[in-house]
């Protein structure tokens, strides 16, 4: 908050320019970070794939829109379906038999899960960067002096539903209300009638949507290629972490935060750089406020 | 007092039986360039030589992260930075002081690896499980954008070339043949290290905080202290394999010390055995061979399909199935397996041993 009022006061224009794609940027880190979120509330776990759904979703919106000429909502559905289909497989293939995993051992397989889709993206889109059409034409139009593009409103605006949408789900759905309530006391939830493996079947399947439609959504402005979910993912971890680990506000602001810091990094320091700041931010947030800057106070298992 | 000699005949015995299985996996090891001469190598398109080298190199940390990860149960996915920082020093003085000795340069790497892991190390092991994870995923990645962006001092993207080769006592280490006896020395006396280091008090320490912190604390353990030195100790045996790493490749670029250079470690980790000092040495050797093999294979079977024979694209994908499928069906690794199937051989040979011996018996009668 402070660093945005401080780059307005500097640079009028400009700064307004980084506030408003870091913005763009930062929207896409909240809906990762929301993700992280959702799996890690119910299950205590982190889902080291989580970049690789989005970086599925835009390879399978690429596929359906460029190639199959579908139009693009409903490649979006058809693309978003499948990759939440996939999460849900894998909960159910591979999370769920493990009854008690390890914090390690659920380290490592999601990582193994996260190094298998980029392969095997590697091996069937090939290493090429590929362009998906923006939703509503490229024409950029300005704002208060700052120049964006329609795709921008895209992004703000699913983003804004989705968290209106998490926000109904989680306080006025049983099923939504339950998963909070496994998130704070799981034996507790369990005595009252909400089934664990069915939370943690729901939360995946939030997650690889959330992930994928995220990837589809920055498609347009990034591009995508086989191994864009890694940054993604690591971004959005870090702005999970940035805001507090399971707590879905604190995601949205996290995500925010992050990707204002970020252009405004980039706009000042060479652009290499950009990416340190993401690991800059997380190990000095581990280090100093693990439970995140609006986090509560929770004892770290 | 008679219980106590006898005791440490005991001891004495397993400490010898120790011994002898070290000798004979360090035989079996340097003997290696010594057949491998006689294959030649357009029957089996790889240079056993030169990758089992490369296995050396990478076994130096893998068994330095599988102190830590098997045995301390602290996990890091950054350990690719100290592998760099390790390649980064002999590189850097060795191409810019003509004439600097590469094995000072992999020596200096270890020490500026101590010191930036102990610094690193003390705040961020206060960490656990998933945080811990990240924290050093997060330190790995920004040693990778500095290797990447520091152009003035690593050259970039582009970088150094031209490593000149290591010499010891006058001897210029320039052929696989001599670098893999540098090498696989150097993993043997890591390993001579590190059996007995699990065996003293450090080891028991190091396990007793593995299966429960608290537990330790309360029974004395400084668990703090342990980790972080433990920490330290896995971060300068990379440094060592980064360091040889340097003067085996003869040139490094940013792209060797990336993230899933971290992962290629701790799949070797895992594939090997977790808490299993060989499984270290066997799980590197197994995965550095594993894209020999898998881009030697159109050779070998030469009327495989067409489309079947570009196996570079499997070789990730092959990583991720085996780092899911070992860490669920074979925690325990290879080496384990192993182990077990040894004994149950020594057992079987015993068997048919008695057998044989009691049938001479009723014979006689």
């Amino acid at each position: 908050m402070v660093l945005i009022i401080v780059t307005l006061a500097l640079k009028k224009s400009t700064g307004l320019q980084w506030i408003l794609s870091g913005l763009t940027v930062g929207s896409i880190y909240a809906l990762m970070a929301m993700g992280f979120s959702v799996i890690f509330s119910s299950t205590r776990v982190i889902n080291f794939a989580q970049g690789e759904f989005s970086m599925l979703g835009g390879m399978l919106m690429y596929t359906f829109s460029n190639r199959a000429g579908i139009p693009a909502l409903y490649s979006f559905i058809l693309s978003v379906l499948i990759v939440t289909l996939i999460g849900a497989g894998f909960e159910r293939l591979v999370i769920h038999p493990l009854k008690k995993p390890s914090v390690i051992t659920i380290i490592l397989i999601t990582i193994g899960l996260s190094i298998f889709f980029r392969a095997a993206a590697k091996w069937i889109w090939g290493t090429d960067t590929l362009a998906i059409a923006p939703f509503s034409g490229d024409k950029p139009f300005k704002l208060l002096g700052a120049t964006l593009v329609p795709q921008s409103l895209w992004i703000f605006g699913f983003t804004l539903l989705t968290v209106v949408l998490m926000f109904i789900f989680f306080n006025r759905t049983i099923l939504g209300k339950g998963m909070r309530a496994a998130a704070e006391n799981p034996e507790a939830a369990t005595l009252v009638g909400v089934s664990p493996p069915a939370t943690s079947l729901v939360a995946w399947t939030i997650a690889a949507a959330l992930g994928a439609s995220a990837g589809i959504i920055i498609a347009p402005i990034k591009f995508v290629s086989f191994d864009v979910g890694v940054m993604l993912g690591l971004k959005g971890f870090a702005s999970a972490i940035l805001g507090g680990l399971g707590y879905a506000p604190g995601a949205v602001v996290g995500g925010l935060s992050l990707g204002v810091l970020e252009t405004i990094v980039a706009g000042v320091f060479p652009s290499g750089y950009k990416d340190a700041v993401a690991f800059l931010v997380l190990v000095i947030v581990l280090l100093l406020r693990p439970q995140g800057i609006l986090g509560r106070q929770e004892k770290l298992e | 007092m008679k219980q106590s000699v006898e005791k440490s005949k005991v001891k004495a015995k397993r400490c010898e039986n120790k011994y002898k299985n070290f000798a004979i996996a360090s035989v079996l090891i340097l003997i290696v360039p010594l057949w491998a001469r006689f294959i030649p190598g357009n029957l089996i398109h790889m240079d056993i030589v030169n990758v089992m080298a490369l296995a050396g190199i990478y076994s130096c940390a893998v068994i330095g992260l599988n102190l830590l990860i098997g045995y301390a149960g602290q996990i890091s996915l950054g350990h690719a930075a100290f592998f760099g920082i390790g390649a980064y020093s002999v590189a850097i003085l060795s191409t810019r002081y003509p004439g600097f000795p590469a094995w000072l340069g992999i020596i200096i790497g270890a020490i500026i690896s101590c010191a930036i892991s102990w610094i690193v190390g003390k705040p961020v092991l206060k960490l656990k499980g998933h945080y811990l994870a990240m924290a050093t995923l997060g330190l790995g990645e920004i040693g990778f954008i500095f290797f990447r962006e520091a152009t003035g001092i690593t050259k970039g993207t582009v970088g150094i070339i031209a490593i000149p080769p290591l010499s010891i006592f006058g001897i210029v280490i320039d052929s696989d043949f001599k670098i893999f006896y540098v090498v696989w020395i150097t993993v043997l006396l890591l390993m001579l290290f590190s059996m007995n280091l699990i065996k003293s008090r450090f080891g028991r320490a190091l396990r007793a905080l593995h299966s429960s912190e608290i537990a330790a604390e309360a029974a004395g353990v400084n668990t703090s202290k342990y980790k972080t030195v433990v920490f330290v100790m896995s971060a300068v045996f990379t440094a060592v394999g980064g360091g040889l790493f340097a003067v085996f490749q003869r040139y490094v670029n940013p792209e060797s010390f990336h993230f899933s250079v971290s992962i290629l470690f701790i799949t070797m980790v895992v594939v090997g055995g977790l808490g299993n000092l060989w499984g270290a040495v066997i799980g590197s050797i197994i995965i550095t061979f594993l894209p020999s093999i898998i881009s030697a294979l159109p050779y070998w079977f030469p009327f495989m399909p067409e489309s079947l024979t570009n196996f570079g694209n499997y070789t990730l994908v092959l990583y991720g199935i085996l780092l899911i499928v070992f860490m669920i069906f074979m925690p325990k690794g290879i080496a384990y397996a192993l182990e077990i199937s040894y004994s149950s051989a020594l057992r079987g040979m015993k068997r048919i041993r008695d057998r044989i011996s009691a049938m001479r018996y009723t014979k006689r009668k």
